[in-house]
């Protein structure tokens, strides 16, 4: 059992660290992600790998069709997660004034 | 419902949006699209917040309601269903309630460990006048059958592919309280479309999920709906869980009130100020009950004092307060704000953490620096 778990963990971490597969999951985002709300509402997360799987997972049951999920997930984790900085909040321009 | 394919053909407009809201002044975008748009603490300056900086939530892309063909539908438990134009609506007594209308998620962003969801900071809150009829004057008209104990509302809104619609349930008490209504208006106008524009409902004192927009049928039934946004969301456990606890469906409970909050508006947090006077003002909400006094401390919480409250005191309509700080010496200070209600809840030094990380309340925290 133990080995098991060491060598997913091993797994997880080569994942992540693959460049081509973080370029892949941003353009799956990119792909199916956007149907039913804007990209703003990811990028503000930091969430642990378990919570983005959850979220991915969340998304599919909503009905989402994700190719590359594997991909997707290491983009998650690698751009949004709990480990990085909060998330800067974007302040609008002023709607009351013509453009 | 929108299929995936629409709602992807639909893109390209609002992503080349530039962040920009029409009516809004600047505000903290969570969201583009739909708009997830936070207010502020700046602008809680007033007793009543502007629309134009109050805050909007929505969970799924918002309906066009045509005005001319807008009926709302009570049916279900009733002897006599109802169909009413906005002309029908507008011909009933109408009442006006001054009332706060909180995110049960404001504040999220600041638990740890991080909850997926809004990450808003202080500002998912607002106070405004509304104004319509009251949900027992329809409930009256309609007659409600005894089995009935919910009222379930639903928008005009849509989810996309099984993204579920935005329904909740509200128990026929709170349907009954005089202070319930179907608003038409907001701050005296009509409702503005991200408001929920014809009409909306409005639950003082709970939680904003209540207070379904675009509101245009209300069922009354037995049972609570089973739908994701009730069943599931808006649920908080029923015993301490713990920062990254868990707890069993059966140990969560549906929502209702909002906890106790305050916020300071002036100074904002990291500010410089001049040594002498120093004018503090915000904000505090307690739910269903009156704010009974607002504690401020200039020493990081090691001493208090009372802050003045402001006029307007009207249950479910939040409280200003204000304090007169005559900061002697220069230097940094942390200031702290922490209300109590007329129950006696008092804000505590930290939130509550929950599993969907609602009703953040912690004592209110900023740092100013004080220059000779
Ligand atoms: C079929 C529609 C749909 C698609 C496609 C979709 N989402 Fe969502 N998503 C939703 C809805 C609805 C919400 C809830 C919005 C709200 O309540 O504000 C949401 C919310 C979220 C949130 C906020 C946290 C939460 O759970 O409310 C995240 C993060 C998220 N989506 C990620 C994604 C990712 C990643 C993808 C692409 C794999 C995706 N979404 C694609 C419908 C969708």
């Amino acid at each position: 059992m133990k080995p098991l778990f060491c060598s997913m963990t091993l797994t997880a971490l080569l994942a992540a660290a693959d460049p081509a597969a973080i370029e892949k999951g941003r353009a799956e985002e990119k792909r199916v992600c956007v149907a039913c709300h804007g990209l703003r509402i990811i990028h503000i997360q930091r969430l642990n790998r378990g919570q983005w799987d959850r979220e991915i997972t969340k998304m599919v049951g909503w009905g989402t069709v994700v190719k590359e999920r594997e991909a997707l997930l290491e983009y998650l984790v690698a751009s949004y997660g709990d480990d990085k900085p909060a998330a800067p909040l974007a302040r609008s321009q002023d709607g009351t004034q013509k453009p | 419902m929108r299929t995936l394919s629409a709602a992807l053909a639909g893109f390209p407009t609002w992503a080349q949006s530039t962040l920009r809201f029409p009516g809004k002044r600047p505000m903290l975008v969570h969201n583009d699209f739909p708009e997830d748009l936070e207010t502020p603490v700046e602008y809680f300056d007033s007793w009543l917040t502007p629309i134009d900086k109050f805050f909007v939530r929505q969970h799924l892309p918002r309906p066009k309601a045509d005005p001319a063909a807008y009926r709302l539908k009570v049916h279900g438990l009733v002897h006599t269903p109802l169909s009413l134009s906005l002309d029908d609506l507008r011909k009933m007594p109408q009442f006006k309630v001054p009332a706060t209308l909180e995110c049960a998620g404001n504040g999220r962003g600041n638990f740890k460990p991080k909850i997926p969801g809004l990450q808003w900071t202080k500002g998912a809150i607002g106070n405004a006048e509304w104004r319509g009829v009251r949900t027992a004057d329809l409930l009256k008209r309609a007659g409600v059958k005894p089995d009935a104990k919910f009222g379930t509302a639903n928008g005009m809104d849509a989810g996309v592919a099984k993204t579920p619609d935005f329904i909740r349930s509200v128990p026929l008490r709170k349907l009954m309280h005089e202070s319930t209504l179907i608003a038409l208006e907001m701050n005296g106008q009509p409702l503005p479309e991200l408001h929920g524009f014809p009409a909306r409902l409005i639950v003082p004192g709970w939680d904003g999920a209540s207070w379904v927009k675009w509101v245009n049928d209300l069922e009354l039934s037995p049972q609570a709906d089973k739908g994701f946004y009730f069943a599931t969301a808006y649920k908080y456990p029923n015993f301490s869980v713990g920062p990254g606890g868990a707890a069993k469906p059966e140990e969560m409970e549906v929502l209702e009130g909002m906890a106790v909050v305050s916020f300071f508006s002036k100074p904002l947090d990291q500010a410089k100020v001049k040594i002498g006077s120093v004018p503090l003002f915000g904000v505090a909400f307690g739910g269903e009950n009156r704010i009974s006094r607002v504690d401020i401390s200039t020493d990081g919480g090691a001493t208090w004092a009372a802050a003045r409250l402001g006029a307007e005191n009207f249950q479910f309509a939040w409280r200003t307060f204000s304090y007169d700080w005559k900061p002697a010496k220069k230097g940094h200070y942390t200031l702290c704000a922490r209300a109590t209600d007329t129950s006696g809840r008092v804000q505590p030094i930290e939130a509550e953490w929950n599993p969907s990380g609602y009703l953040w309340n912690a004592i209110d925290r900023i740092s100013v620096t004080v220059e000779a």
